[in-house]
């Protein structure tokens, strides 16, 4: 045996036949490199068997008959639902939401000249006032 | 002679748990392995009946990686690829959606972390063996290949993760 290679992973598993550990015994006594890969792959398995158990997400697995309680997410469902949700929101607002009146270049201008006149913060309606025209535009 | 869960209930209550840490220590994410236990649990159900007495861990476990497997198609798209590659491409970092995976991984995990940098065939028989704890002929089983090969990929994807680990 020129190094015991896998056949440390698979002693550390229990894989290994009885004559194959029985080799790899004698091998190791003899050999540091694979005594300190022993360790090595030792403490690698050990970390991962180590992980945590995760418990189930609540819920996923439905205890009830599976006759009557669907396994499966229906996502299609779902879209459908949140897609109608959405239109008959947008269907009410449409309802009670005064529309929007058609507003006139005037009567735009006739508004933001009067708001700057009013508000002197807004300051003077000759340099705030902009040409609405020009906006719109 | 095995003794064989007869009825869905029964297989989602002894392996639902077994699956969902199988699936979350493949992906680091939670929702996908969520997502997996449930498509698995349907399959076992439409299969359950057709199921001829043998390994049933074998089956179960079978069922479970084609499942992944599939849904690891399903993201990439492109079906046309190597398998192998495909799986890499959805989880590994080198993927712009491997790293919105990647960065759902808790802090400090660095044992969860350094599994999902290995090459998925080896992070698939790590799993298998060291998390779901099934033997190397029930892996061999599950994936299709002679326990020599399962034999192989432990042990290099042990080696890969020490070396991230240090």
């Amino acid at each position: 045996m020129s190094h015991a290679g896998e056949l440390i992973s698979a002693y550390l598993d229990g894989e290994l036949a009885r004559h194959e550990i029985d080799q790899l015994q004698a091998h190791l006594a003899t050999c540091g490199k694979c005594a300190a890969e022993m360790q090595e792959m030792q403490s690698v398995r050990s970390a991962v068997r180590s992980l945590p158990l995760l418990e189930l997400p609540p819920g996923l697995i439905p205890e009830a008959d599976a006759e009557v309680v669907p396994l499966r997410r229906n996502k299609g469902f779902l879209v459908g639902a949140a897609a109608a949700a959405v239109a008959l929101i947008i269907a009410i607002a449409a309802i009670v939401t005064p529309s929007t009146p058609s507003v006139t270049l005037e009567e735009l201008n006739s508004r933001y000249g009067a708001r700057a006149s009013l508000d002197p913060a807004f300051g003077p309606a000759k340099v705030v006032v902009p040409d609405l025209g020009d906006i719109l535009e | 002679m095995e003794s064989v869960p007869l009825t869905w209930e029964e297989v989602a209550r002894v392996y639902g748990r077994k699956i969902y840490n199988f699936a979350y220590r493949l992906t680091g994410n939670s929702d996908d392995a969520a997502d997996l236990v449930q498509e698995v649990l349907l399959r076992v159900r439409k299969g359950l009946a057709a199921y001829q007495p043998g390994s049933f861990e074998g089956w179960l476990w079978r069922i479970t990686r084609n499942a992944f497997l599939d849904e690891v198609r399903k993201r990439n798209r492109r079906p046309t690829a190597p398998l192998p590659d495909e799986v890499d491409r959805w989880d590994m970092a080198s993927s712009p959606s491997a790293d919105v995976e990647y960065s759902r991984i808790s802090i400090g995990d660095d044992v969860q972390k350094a599994l999902l940098e290995l090459p998925y065939e080896f992070r698939e028989a790590v799993v298998l063996c060291d998390i779901v704890g099934l033997s190397y002929e029930e892996i061999a089983r599950a994936v299709a290949v002679p326990v020599g090969t399962v034999r192989s990929r432990i042990h290099r994807g042990r080696k890969l993760l020490r070396e991230s680990l240090t």
